[in-house]
């Protein structure tokens, strides 16, 4: 048992201790507790608050551990979403199709991310140059997809529907169970737990270490026996598998995506989640990730058209006093250590 | 080269090197960061719990339940300058029915005509017949060459008997969608698991529909879409009181290929509005004899067209379709005009929706024909009445669109089926309102078609000239919303929850000569 | 004539393409090619030129002079900027790139809540010209001339002042030069003022072709890096000329042949093949060739 729990500890994720675990199983249970005490609007909400976490922690991933800025996860959350729907939308009456197409989306995603990601780190570009080209393409895929409204834009019996939209996307179900409401908030804590703990062990693993290494420095990690371009590649095509993650869990969510999930908006917002997290952590990221989409909600169904506003200022003050991100800035603070020496 | 821009970047470096004078300086841009962000954050989330914590106390004293209209639009965002317009509509809708105030109508009254609501004429003329000749002899008033019984209706707004709906004041539930199609669909459901409103009035773009027709699907919710659009959605959930393309594209063809020539230049906003237009317009054209000589589609994002005017310039049109949406369309307007582009222009959406004419520097929309069901110019009796109403509550608005005349009548159709079924009760409601309705609107008498859940419309051709001053040259009575027929669409007999297209109609391209 | 018309055609499109690119980029190419700040807010400094311009005309101000002002009045914005944010970031490729981001979404953002989700924008000025069948904007024409003159301008700063000898100085080597005795500190707000000022006009000269509304510089964004970036930082002036020309002369015809969206596809392929073949930009690419021949000779 301790072998499992050796895997998950480590230096590069924050809270070691036995309080932490203490509390985040405390948390844990809360969420597994809350649909006992919430309505089914008020779970799906927390729902769609969860199911946003594996985008950011993939781009965590990306830009925390191996320092490469993608601002185009959305366009891997985008495919992921447009295939199983073209996938499960097509096998409406298998009861297994929605199965089928959530494994489609994701190997959807992970090619496209393998070509692109070959030209990108196989071409050796400058670092800063992954942005910009990452965000160009996004937009290259939101125009793209808006243009499909056409009929003879169709896949089988699914129509692309251009800005209008896919719509009718199904829920996923095993067999006869189908994951709507209550039991779709399960669903989602389950998968998003599982992924979180899986990209924990990640990086506190040599993967992790020596994705630091090259994230350090990579002239020496490659004079060090490494192929950098190599384990680039992998953790940006293990990215854009996270992204697709949530893709799958959002149509699942809402049964209808558009090209507005990839625009430039949409695009921005992972990177906010991770700056104002920290992109330190994995742990940070998802918490960070959580609030401010659930803040973003309060705000909108309130009537305040700032929300948009305020991520930018939070974005800008977190920069300029919390570089680290504010949780990462928190958690790391010294005077836990002084408490824990204490206790 | 790299190396230098990761070392920079990488934050651990530093707190390998951390000291208690570097923690010192840290602790205090900590709390200047932490002052700064939570007193934003407070600022703007304390009045938000709040406000939430008042209006649920006061539903609560409530001591009958009121009638929820549920009401979803964007009030802020690209899509604004239609959303408020709505609003407004549903305002003054409301504050008529709390009043005891109805709209003219009742159902199975036939499609409608200027006889519809069966005025009655004080004084018919006398027919007398010399030889083959029928001469009206008596002088029973203005009109009376062809309309026998015709009078002009000068109110449609009458006594209701009843104070808001059944005995209970209606409330307006409304929140903004902020132009954002997730935001959309939590608001969506939140009118409907949560408030529970009684029916839905919302969506202005199409792809607002379809973000939230799933979920009102699921949940059985009674749905209003009240805006123009591209036709084919067959809900047994939703009603669509806007006109379709049959009612808008075919009579503006007609026209322009009557008045100008067959010679045709579609320039078309590429996505689903303007893709499925420029469908029907090719389609139509050749049915009436016109020909379509060139046809682009311009992604939404393009605001710069010199290409496209030289394209036009070559192709040598007799007029252009222009199917153009979003801010970054208008700029095709002046642009034309600048480039003495100086062709008769059709559409299906300027003037009636977002007043261009009223935006736009003269003379950008010269020449412009639309064939609308409404618009605020329209110079009947009963729609001068009715723009004297909203102005005396509205007296700021610059116009009343389509859509916004649309949701106006809604409401007091939903209230007028209300009535007659006895309940709000959403699965009788919408029984009742497919017995099929005629309603006396703004626009003339709009009649609801029971399979379809369309309305047929009055449809007139506006014109905007130099000075961007609006005329309307030909009226169609009524034009029917006839193609959800066609496709065999009967919602009562056999509830669907789609969306037609095109592709699916084996009669749409028949005649389409490629 | 006839072949005249479509000459004259064919070299108006080209021309007018490279104008905009060329437009698009001007603020960028100072504040990327030169300070090596990657500024996502160029598109919303433009923003705010577009609007200074147009709530100037509509006071009855002529439209050169709001020029002009648009010209000062992002300039100071852009002051306020660095002074506040910006400066911190400098060496930061990211966090600047990740800050602007954060100063785009308030601006515009801020713009829509305080201003509305429209504006009546400025006629555009002096009216068309005909030649054969196919008419041309006179507005467009004197475009490209001013922008041209605006290069010409932006070069003759850098190379032949005093200040643009500072500049050049501070961007390359920063301790020599401050050794030197230059103010690297006001030179690096100088700069970034420069460069805002410079997206402020573009924006307020484009503003007569476009709508106004607060988001109106997203479609500048891609074009302006696009521009920037296949020019290189060697040489930014010439870099961002020629790169101009070049991906005109690709988006020109695949636009006229295949419409809007396809030209636009094609510029950006243009500018993933010349980024791939040439990383550092077609200005380096250059550079490099010249120097191999002064070896060779």
């Amino acid at each position: 048992m301790s072998r499992y729990f050796a895997a998950l500890t480590g230096p590069n994720e924050i809270g070691h201790s036995s309080a932490f675990w203490a509390s985040f199983l405390l948390v844990l249970f809360g969420f597994a507790a809350y649909p006992a005490f919430a309505t089914e609007f008020q779970s799906s909400n927390v729902a769609y608050y969860l199911l946003n976490i594996p985008l950011a922690l993939g781009l965590c991933l990306l830009w925390g551990y191996g320092g490469i800025l993608s601002f185009g996860q959305v366009a891997y959350f985008g495919i992921s979403a447009y295939v199983y729907g073209i996938i499960a939308g097509n096998m409406m009456g298998n009861s297994w199709g929605p199965l089928i197409g959530s494994i489609g989306g994701l190997l959807a995603s992970a090619i496209v991310a393998a070509v692109f990601g070959y030209f990108i780190f196989y071409a050796r570009v400058q670092n800063w140059i992954v942005p910009i080209l990452t965000l160009v393409l996004t937009l290259l895929l939101e125009t793209f997809l808006g243009q499909t409204a056409g009929y003879q834009w169709r896949v089988g019996v699914v129509q692309l529907g251009g800005y209008n939209g896919m719509t009718g996307i199904p829920s996923f179900q095993l067999g006869d169970l189908v994951f709507f409401g209550y039991s779709f908030y399960y669903y989602v804590l389950v998968v998003v737990v599982l992924t979180y703990f899986a990209c924990r062990m990640l990086v506190n693993s040599n993967i992790g270490r020596v994705l630091l290494a090259i994230r350090e420095d990579p002239l020496r990690t490659e004079l060090l026996g490494y192929d950098i371009r190599a384990r680039q590649w992998s953790i940006f095509v293990l990215a854009s598998v996270l992204a697709g993650i949530s893709g799958i869990l959002y149509v699942q969510w809402g049964n209808y995506i558009t090209p507005t999930q990839v625009g430039l908006a949409q695009a921005s917002l992972p990177v906010i989640w991770v700056a104002v997290g920290g992109r330190d952590s994995l742990l940070a990221v998802a918490i960070s990730t959580y609030a401010l989409n659930w803040l973003t909600y309060t705000l909108s169904s309130a009537g305040y058209q700032s929300a948009l506003v305020i991520i930018g200022f939070l974005l800008i003050i977190v920069m300029l006093f919390f570089p680290r991100g504010i949780i990462v800035t928190i958690a790391r603070a010294a005077f836990w250590r002084r408490i824990a020496e204490r206790v | 080269m790299t190396d230098e821009i990761t070392r920079k970047e990488s934050p651990t470096t530093e707190s390998k090197h951390a000291t208690s004078s570097a923690l010192e300086t840290d602790r205090r841009t900590l709390l200047k960061g932490a002052a700064a962000a939570g007193g934003l954050i407070a600022g703007f989330t304390g009045p938000v719990y709040l406000r939430d914590f008042n209006y649920t106390q006061s539903v609560r004293a409530q001591t009958s339940e009121p009638v929820k209209i549920g009401f979803i639009e964007d009030e802020s965002g690209n899509l604004a300058v239609y959303g408020i317009q709505k609003l407004h509509a549903a305002q003054l809708a409301i504050k008529e029915i709390n009043e005891g105030k109805t709209l003219k109508g009742a159902p199975n009254i036939g499609a409608g005509f200027h006889a519809s609501s069966g005025e009655i004429a004080n004084t018919p003329p006398v027919i007398s017949k010399e030889g083959s000749n029928l001469d009206i002899v008596g002088d029973p008033g203005e009109r009376h060459q062809s309309e026998l019984l015709y009078e002009e209706v000068s109110d449609i707004l009458v006594d209701s008997n009843d104070r808001g709906i059944l005995g209970r004041e209606v409330r307006l539930v409304s929140a903004d969608g902020q132009s954002n199609n997730t935001v959309w669909q939590q608001l969506a459901r939140r009118m409907i698991q949560q408030d529970k409103v009684d029916v839905l009035v919302a969506g202005f773009a199409s792809a607002e529909r379809e973000a939230i027709r799933p979920i009102v699907d699921q949940a059985k919710q009674l749905y209003f879409y009240t805006n123009q659009y591209e036709g084919g959605v067959a809900d047994a959930n939703t009603f669509c009181t806007g006109p379709v393309c049959e009612q808008q594209v075919i009579p503006t063809v007609q026209y322009m290929v009557e008045k100008f020539g067959p010679r045709c230049y579609t320039i078309a906003a590429d996505y689903n509005f303007g893709q499925l237009t420029a469908a029907w317009t090719k389609a139509f054209i050749p049915l009436v004899g016109g020909e379509i000589v060139g046809e682009e589609f311009i992604p939404l994002s393009v605001s710069e067209f010199s290409q496209v005017i030289q394209r036009i310039q070559a192709a040598k049109p007799d007029w252009v379709m222009t199917l153009l949406v979003g801010s970054n369309h208008h700029n095709y307007y002046p642009q034309a005009a600048a480039a003495g582009l100086r062709l008769p222009m059709a559409s299906t959406v300027n003037m009636a929706q977002g007043y261009e004419h009223k935006r736009f520097p003269a003379p950008s929309l010269a020449n412009m024909h639309n064939a609308i069901q409404y618009q605020m110019e329209v110079p009947t009796a009963r729609n001068r009445a009715f723009v004297k109403r909203w102005m005396e509550m509205f007296p700021e608005d610059q116009y009343i669109g389509e859509m916004a005349q649309n949701t106006y009548f809604t409401i007091h159709l939903y209230a007028k089926a209300a009535r007659l079924a006895g309940t709000t009760d959403q699965e009788t409601v919408k029984k009742a309102l497919e017995l099929g309705w005629n309603i006396e609107a703004p626009e003339g008498s709009v009649f609801l078609e029971p399979g379809t859940h369309h309305c047929a419309h009055p449809i007139r051709l506006a014109v905007c000239d130099e000075n961007h001053d609006v005329s309307f040259v030909r009226d169609w009575p009524v034009v029917q919303a006839w193609w959800l027929q066609r496709l065999g669409v009967n919602l009562i007999r056999h509830p669907e929850y789609k969306q037609y297209t095109p592709a699916e109609d084996p009669y749409f391209n028949m005649f389409v000569k490629t | 004539m006839e072949g005249v018309a479509v000459l004259f055609s064919v070299v108006y499109q080209l021309a007018t393409n490279a104008s905009f690119l060329l437009l698009a980029g001007l603020g960028l190419i100072v504040i990327l090619g030169m300070m090596n700040i990657i500024n996502l807010a160029h598109g919303e400094l433009m923003m705010l030129g577009a609007y200074t311009a147009t709530i100037l005309y509509h006071r009855g101000v002529p439209f050169p002079l709001t020029v002009v002002a648009a010209f000062v009045v992002v300039a100071l914005a852009g002051a306020v900027l660095e002074r506040l944010i910006v400066r911190r970031f400098y060496g930061e490729r990211l966090g600047a790139l990740v800050v602007t981001w954060g100063i785009s979404l308030v601006l515009s953002q801020g713009t829509l809540m305080l201003l509305g989700p429209f504006m009546p924008s400025i006629p555009i000025p002096s009216g068309s010209v005909s030649i054969g069948q196919y008419s041309f904007s006179v507005y467009w024409l004197i475009l490209t001339a001013v922008t041209a003159l605006l290069i010409v301008a932006l070069g003759l700063l850098y190379n032949w002042t005093t200040i643009g000898l500072y500049a050049r100085a501070t961007m390359q080597k920063p301790d020599i030069a401050r050794a030197l005795g230059v103010n690297t500190d006001r030179i690096y707000l100088l700069t970034f003022s420069l460069g805002a000022g410079l997206a402020g006009l573009s924006g307020a000269l484009l503003a007569p072709t476009v709508s106004i509304a607060p988001f109106m510089g997203q479609q500048f964004i891609a074009p302006a890096f696009i521009t920037v970036v296949v020019g290189g930082a060697t040489n930014v002036i010439a870099g961002a000329l020629g790169a101009s020309a070049l991906l005109s002369f690709v988006k020109t015809p695949v636009g006229f042949l295949l419409g809007a969206f396809l030209g636009n596809v094609a510029l950006l392929f243009a500018a993933l093949i010349i980024i791939r073949l040439m990383p550092d930009g077609i200005s380096a690419t250059f550079q490099r060739w010249q120097d191999r021949r002064s070896r060779l000779a």
